[in-house]
């Protein structure tokens, strides 16, 4: 469905997206930032570390909250701004759902722009990441 | 908790320090290789140059420059508590852009569910040709001594 920037409304919710970031995933993260911290790609040396087995890294996190907003988007507009406040590790392999809902609708500088409320939430319901984005409609 | 502040002199004088200005680029590998990791496609086509690009290809830039602002280890612990990416408009296929990094800030809090710790937050900010701020990307990360955030997590 396309979105209909005239026709968002505050409380609006986006299509929740459901992901299971792999460890090839976080592997391929790693090369792009090229920094490589084993607690990342190694179940013992994360376990050592007192964590549950390999994590999802945090700054891959605002990504896929970014690819939350702009696959909502859908080439209606395109995102300004998008942060995450990390609350709990994510494991690798466990899925997790992205939900958002649409907090504000305002005009900024002569532009029709919307605030979200953002979260990515594990599976056992809890949120691990609070998220905000900005987005701006062509 | 150590018995006096951790922010010495020394240490406030880190916020405001920047790194030195490198020139990155939005290339087409770069784009596509950040859209590969959070997407988990191989884009069917490249845009082409000047055609505005996804946000994915920050991620690309924030280490071409040699990454963030080296933070001192001033706690056994770190971890990311946040990190943001902000946009004054779409970044574009093909352009060059001059990347620097910074401390912005840097706090100590006492209690919590980290016991003593220290917030670092830093900033890496893209300016265009003409000096004008295109985008930047920020996290923030604290440093702490597990055994005191245990202790903190005991007291409940």
């Amino acid at each position: 469905m396309t979105l209909d920037p005239a026709a968002l409304n505050e409380g609006d919710e986006l299509p929740v997206l459901h992901i299971q970031p792999s460890l090839g995933m976080v592997i391929r993260y790693c090369a792009l930032q090229w920094t490589f911290p084993v607690f990342f790609y190694d179940p013992e040396a994360a376990r050592a570390m007192g964590m549950p087995g390999t994590i999802i890294p945090g700054p891959l996190k605002v990504g896929l909250l970014y690819r939350a907003v702009d696959e909502w988007l859908g080439g209606a507009g395109w995102v300004r701004q998008v942060r995450a406040a990390h609350r709990r590790p994510d494991p690798t392999n466990d899925p997790i759902d992205i939900a958002g809902r649409v907090a504000r609708v305002y005009e900024e500088d002569g532009k029709r722009r919307a605030d979200l409320e953002l979260a990515i939430i594990n599976q056992e319901g809890q949120p691990s990441v609070r998220g905000f984005a900005v987005v701006e409609f062509h | 908790m150590p018995e006096q502040s951790l922010l010495t002199e020394d240490v406030r004088a880190l916020i405001g320090s920047e790194t030195p200005a490198g020139a990155v680029q939005v290339t087409p590998r770069a784009w596509r290789h950040a859209v590969e990791v959070y997407t988990g496609r191989v884009p069917a086509e490249t845009p082409a140059n000047g055609e505005p690009v996804s946000g994915y290809a920050i991620a690309a830039l924030e280490t071409e420059n040699g990454g963030t602002s080296r933070i001192p280890d001033l706690m056994p612990n770190s971890l990311l508590i946040a990190n943001q990416w902000e946009f004054e408009r779409p970044l574009r296929m093909g352009e060059t852009l001059t990347a620097s990094s910074r401390i912005v800030d840097i706090t100590e809090r006492f209690g919590g569910r980290f016991g003593y710790s220290i917030d670092f937050r830093t900033e890496s900010v893209y300016r265009d040709a003409t000096g004008a701020v295109v985008a930047r990307s920020g996290i923030t990360m604290t440093q702490y001594d597990v055994r005191e955030a245990r202790r903190a997590e005991d007291a409940g």
